[in-house]
């Protein structure tokens, strides 16, 4: 018999005698929606302030992203190449390339994502390979720079997961990569990125 | 007098340690508490619902789990079973020799520290790094965790400061800002260097194939950045029927667990990484792990399988707190662990047939559960097989006078009407029978009511007699 057999034989054997077996729930749409979320009625201005709860900065301007990324002192910052508008904007900020390499991980400390949407309700950014197709690039550098179109906002984490798109690497981002593991101490930026921001367009 | 085990390590518990495991799992109870009061007014039909979800889960799995595999396979996963821990430990080193991987990075698995898996590695020659900053922090030090989520919560930054300069990641410094700034910098070269990344998983979607990965550090997402192959570990309860149950279960996951909404990533990873992705696994294996758990399916303790790992039953339970995590001499600790882990121990029931024994039934586990566990039920059913196996219960005060007392009416009369004269004897601490004095140190009696129950019950039957004739 092979692993697979084995188990499967076993699954049988344990639950074949039981009398009945629990019945699916009906899961409502929304039924675990923070209650505060029904009372919210613009998607744009609570998915801003609740990226800002969970520590990433928010912008609705190319201008003030550029404004607030110089005061971050980037070394080099990773723009896609088909943005260069945003590249022009950013270079007043630091040194901007437009390819990303593996073995410039350390040198490259900022970067810009294309995300392919975000969730009011959490503040999370969703990045997935088929709008940010190097991974390694949207995770590695110190700051962290979202591009979120407006009309991709989804307005709970229920209607999120209903939209899910048909991507291998879906990852939804809410705040700045963190642990508490030394003394439940808070400290950001432990594998991924320290620094986050969201341009929202 | 003879005493449980747990309480032989409890006892044994500096008082820092101690300290510190309370103090932290107390602001975790409290940070659990403000996020579902925040978020939600009914949040125990919530978590009734999420419990209803995985106990439909579990008792489906023969369906779900055939499921899982048949949607992970057309996703391009390659699906692997393991019987037992020894053959879940040789599968992942079959796909790593056959891809001539010596190296791998080891995101956070519960599992594959259930199976020994960095054992297994570094006896077949392959270097395995943990890459979760506590988990790291104990493979440096060779220790056990001692938290399912916080698994150094008995470590101060001193201890972590000195491992870290035995280690040559610089000089002692015990910052944590420095400490996670010199564990980012080292491990990054590990990711980079790896031939393979190892994840567990949350969640198995069954219709979708997705493995659902929640992290805080990015970790497990930097294995699925770096490194060539990925494996996934995971036990074969993980299974949920589809990605609307997620709505409840990751909302009360995070919660639950660290008081976060979410966690900072969410990952759903459903396959390899595309040819025009230029990084990232180009191959993904999914190893479901057994190790017992049809055992447990099949047993009258098949609730605790509807377990999400959120460590909240942990932080409130009294013992815990007292104990800390590595009394429970096993990888689960905690209430979650003491119904569990002898369950997952086989033929070595016995050796932790004491865990079931160390609570006081006082319930809080079974209250703060996101998937409504009653664990206590469940510790009184191990209890009982423990009794029905005769393994033996040092500590446990004879009960033998006690039954006869219970089964003999004219005993148990006479009991209570001469129980009385206790209020009379000085000093009952200090009388020769075992077990009452330790109970009486910290506990005053009150003044003997027995006996009157008989009389009210009597007196009660002939006044209603009185007025119904």
């Amino acid at each position: 018999m092979t692993a697979r057999e084995k188990i499967f034989s076993a699954l049988s054997a344990a639950l074949d005698p039981l009398p009945e077996r629990a019945p699916r729930p009906e899961v409502p749409h929304g039924v675990a929606d923070a209650k505060w979320l029904a009372s919210c009625p613009d998607v744009i201005s609570l998915f801003s302030e609740r990226l800002q709860e969970a520590g990433t900065a928010c912008f609705e301007s190319p201008e003030d992203l550029a404004a607030w990324m110089a005061s971050q002192r980037p070394k080099q910052i990773f723009v896609p190449p088909e943005y260069d508008d945003l590249a022009a904007t950013l270079s007043v900020a630091g040194g901007v390339t437009r390819e990303y390499r593996r073995d410039r991980v350390n040198e490259i400390d900022a970067t810009l994502t294309v995300a392919a949407g975000g969730i009011a309700e959490s503040g999370s950014i969703v990045l997935t390979d088929k709008t940010s197709p190097d991974r390694l690039a949207a995770l590695a550098p110190w700051i962290h720079v979202a591009l979120v179109r407006r009309e991709t906002v989804y307005r709970s984490i229920a209607d999120a997961l209903d939209a899910l798109p048909d991507d291998p690497n879906i990852i939804w981002v809410t705040g700045p990569s963190k642990t508490a593991d030394v003394e439940g101490i808070l400290i950001q930026g432990v594998h991924g990125p320290g620094v986050q921001a969201c341009l929202i367009c | 007098m003879a005493k449980q085990l747990i309480d032989t390590f409890a006892r044994r518990l500096p008082d820092d340690i101690r300290t510190a495991v309370h103090d932290n799992s107390a602001a975790g109870t409290a940070a659990r508490y403000r996020a579902l009061g925040d978020d939600y007014d009914d949040y125990d039909s919530l978590r009734r619902l999420a419990g209803a979800i995985r106990q439909h889960s579990i008792e489906n799995l023969d369906h779900y789990l055939a499921q899982a595999e048949e949607s992970l396979v057309r996703n391009g996963a390659k699906v692997h079973f393991a019987v037992t821990a020894g053959d879940a430990c040789r599968t992942v080193s079959d796909i790593l020799q056959r891809a001539g991987v010596r190296s791998v990075v080891k995101s956070k698995s519960m599992v594959s520290e259930e199976i020994h898996l960095n054992a297994h590695l570094t006896a077949e020659g392959i270097e395995s790094v943990e890459t979760d900053l506590g988990e790291y922090i104990i493979q440096i030090d060779g220790d056990h965790p001692s938290h399912i989520v916080k698994p150094i919560i008995h470590k101060n930054r001193r201890d972590i400061a000195r491992s870290f300069e035995r280690e040559g990641l610089g000089d002692y410094n015990d910052d944590p800002a420095v400490i996670t700034r010199r564990a980012r910098e080292f491990l990054r070269g590990k990711y980079l260097a790896a031939g393979a990344g190892i994840t567990g998983a949350n969640f198995v979607v069954a219709d979708s194939g997705r493995l659902v990965i929640v992290t805080n550090e990015g970790n497990s997402r930097f294995c699925l950045a770096a490194a060539p192959v990925h494996i996934a570990i995971v036990g074969i309860e993980k299974v949920i029927p589809s990605d609307a149950d997620l709505a409840v279960l990751l909302n009360l996951l995070g919660r639950s667990a660290t008081g976060q909404q979410l966690t900072v990533y969410t990952e759903f990873v459903s396959g390899p990484a595309p040819a025009e992705c230029s990084s990232g696994p180009r191959e993904m294996h999914v190893v479901f792990v057994d190790n017992r758990r049809t055992e447990v399916l099949a047993s009258n303790c098949r609730e605790i399988l509807r377990c999400i790992r959120c460590g909240a039953c942990l932080n409130v339970c009294p013992v815990y707190r007292q104990s800390s995590g590595h009394a429970y001499r096993s990888i689960y600790p905690g209430p979650v662990g003491a119904v569990l882990s002898p369950l997952l121990a086989g033929d070595k029931f016995k050796e932790l047939a004491d865990l079931p024994k160390a609570s006081t039934l006082c319930g809080a586990c079974h209250e703060v559960c996101p998937v409504d566990i009653p664990i206590p039920d469940l510790l009184l059913r191990l209890r009982d097989k423990a009794h029905r196996e005769h393994i033996p219960s040092p500590g446990t005060p004879p009960m033998g006078g006690f039954a006869v007392m219970g089964s003999h009416p004219l005993v148990w009369r006479a009991a209570m009407n001469f129980g009385a004269a206790k209020d009379y004897v000085p000093m009952l601490d200090k009388l020769p029978i075992p077990y009452l004095g330790a109970w009486l140190k910290t506990r005053t009696l009150p003044p003997w009511r027995g006996g009157k129950f008989r009389a009210w019950m009597k007196s009660r039957a002939d006044r209603k007699k009185e007025e119904h004739p």
